[in-house]
């Protein structure tokens, strides 16, 4: 089907195709957009929209195990949120999935609503993903902008010391330092030095975690 | 009546060993003692293995012993010689070695069978399981699917306004899953259908006795006293003869359980045959075991359900498909003073009847 990039998108994969069938007419049903697969090769091969969406899986898959599935997106920096489906209620694997961050565990026939709320969950939980991300590379690409000078004065205007000390310790004129503060608010867009403070904060959040 | 043939054979076994001492005793007494015929006696001490039990055994080595004493006591030259001191020892060590080692064998075989038969009982609740745990998949995909579509089809329903064209196409997906689930359930009940249908003309008393010698070990270990009443105007019956011996089989096993777990009291189990008043064939197993509470008697024969510790709930529930589709009924009463009685009726075989 065709995929309208505001609309979020929810990916079927189940070898069964009564299951992938209902799925996708109980999911439209739901005014989201649905893509179903056969296979896990399928849905790596397809060019996924960039709009937030989240995967059903099922943990029995042909020739591979979901949960080891979970673990190859992972490596592949596939972050959308998994929503399991098992025929059997497998208590370790479903502790394994949930602890490697599934959203949800479903055992077959499982009951309407839960699947419905994990899907509203992992699609709500993959936009909040994505607008963090869009603004961690945004904050990156305005950095980027900054000469070295800059990004010395902007360490030590975060680090809370005044131009005149900032001035004395980089051996500059006050008024030197003055300008090069407020080409750093102008380039990182920062509407006050407090916001200034909050942009670093995420970009070392990032480096940390990056 | 008819088990004393099998008692017979039973007893052929000591009398012969019995027969065999005794000869031996014979030949030992009136040959010299230098000779060393007393380790013959080590024959008598394997063949008490196949009636005695580890105690019996022993006392046959003892009894050996002695009788070869006896023997050198009265052998006519009874002058103490070196040679005859030797040789009744060395037949004193035949005999004793024999017995150890014929004790042993013994203990070695009752574990094996014991092993056996747990195996089979193993492989058995594995297989079932296996086959319950694929028709669960198979009819659960299905299921699945249909209580989705179910869904699919209430959401397109409530939508504003409703979208018709799809809740009809969720509904015909449904309809399709439910066909297909029903399908697969068709599919056991041939499975189990394929085992049926090797009816004949079958004299159930024939069966019943066929049914108790398969027992005959179980009957032994739990020292219960098993009586057949089979009443000789039984009419022959139209029936698998394969089929009845597991149901009758089933009840008896239930019985000797059911005893097993009444520590003192009598260990009575009965099985009878009659011709019913409404010209039926009337086949009821008796204990006096443990018996069942009456609010239970509407689930006995329910499909897993079990009193039994290690009891998958399986046996009366297929003794009464078995019995159903031998078109008779299969009942439960309590026994007095204790115990149970079930109880099974088959129709008189169809041709006797024309």
């Amino acid at each position: 089907m065709i995929v309208s990039s505001d609309k979020p998108v929810v990916f079927v994969v189940d070898d069964d195709p009564h299951i992938r069938e209902a799925l996708d007419g109980l999911i439209r049903s739901l005014q989201l957009n649905v893509k179903t697969f056969g296979t896990t090769e399928e849905f790596l091969n397809f060019k996924r929209p960039d709009t937030p969406g989240c995967i059903v899986l099922d943990v029995r898959l042909p020739g591979l195990n979901g949960l080891d599935f979970q673990r190859d997106l992972q490596k592949l920096n596939i972050d959308l949120p998994i929503i399991f489906i098992s025929a059997h209620g497998d208590v370790p694997m479903s502790v394994r999935a949930i602890k490697a961050g599934a959203i949800e565990f479903l055992t077959k026939p499982f009951r309407h609503q839960d699947l419905v709320d994990a899907i509203h969950v992992g699609i709500e939980r993959d936009r909040c993903h994505r607008q963090a991300m869009a603004t961690i590379s945004e904050l990156q690409s305005r950095f980027v902008l900054l000469t070295a000078r800059e990004r010395q004065i902007m360490h030590k205007v975060v680090g809370g010391g005044p131009n005149k000390l900032i001035a004395a310790e980089l051996k500059l004129s006050e008024f030197t330092v003055q300008v090069h503060r407020s080409h750093v608010m102008h380039k990182m867009k920062a509407k006050s030095l407090v916001d200034l403070v909050r942009m670093a904060d995420r970009l070392q959040d990032c480096a940390k975690t990056g | 009546m008819r088990l004393q043939q099998a008692a017979g054979r039973t007893l052929l076994l000591p009398i012969t060993t019995v027969a065999l001492a005794a000869g031996i005793f014979a030949v030992d007494t009136i040959t010299d003692s230098e000779i060393a015929f007393p380790a013959f006696y080590t024959a008598i001490v394997l063949l008490s293995v196949g009636f005695c039990k580890k105690t019996g055994v022993v006392f046959v080595g003892i009894g050996c012993i002695a009788l070869t004493l006896l023997s050198d006591l009265l052998t006519v030259n009874s002058g103490v010689s070196e040679a005859g001191v030797i040789n009744t020892a060395i037949s004193f060590l035949a005999i004793t070695t024999t017995t150890f080692l014929a004790i042993k064998i013994q203990s070695a075989e009752i574990v094996a069978v014991e092993a056996q038969s747990q195996l089979a009982h193993v492989v058995r609740v594995t297989a079932l399981g296996e086959l319950a745990a694929t028709i669960a998949h198979e009819v659960s995909q299905p299921l699945t699917a249909a209580v989705i579509n179910g869904n699919a089809c209430l959401e397109w329903l409530a939508a504003h306004p409703p979208n018709l064209d799809e809740a009809r196409r969720a509904i015909g997906l449904l309809v399709k899953d439910a066909h297909r689930a029903s399908h697969v359930l068709g599919q056991v009940r041939a499975l189990t259908k394929g085992s049926i249908s090797e009816k004949g003309p079958l004299d159930i008393n024939k069966t019943i006795l066929a049914t108790v010698i398969l027992i005959d070990r179980e009957i032994q270990k739990s020292q219960v006293s098993l009586q057949t009443q089979l009443s000789d105007d039984v009419p022959i019956v139209d029936g698998d003869r394969v089929q009845l011996q597991q149901v009758i089989l089933n009840l008896l096993l239930n019985g000797i359980e059911a005893i097993k777990l009444v520590a003192a009291g009598p260990k009575d189990l009965i099985v009878s045959s009659a011709k019913s008043d409404s010209d039926d064939v009337l086949i009821s197993v008796q204990d006096s075991g443990a018996g069942f509470a009456l609010a239970d008697l509407d689930r006995l024969f329910s499909a897993f359900y079990t009193t039994k510790p290690g009891g998958m709930g399986m046996g009366l529930a297929i003794s009464r498909t078995i019995i159903e589709n031998h078109r008779g009924r299969i009942w439960a009463t309590p026994n007095s003073p204790r115990g149970a009685v079930f109880q099974f009726t088959l129709p008189i075989g169809q041709e006797l009847i024309a």
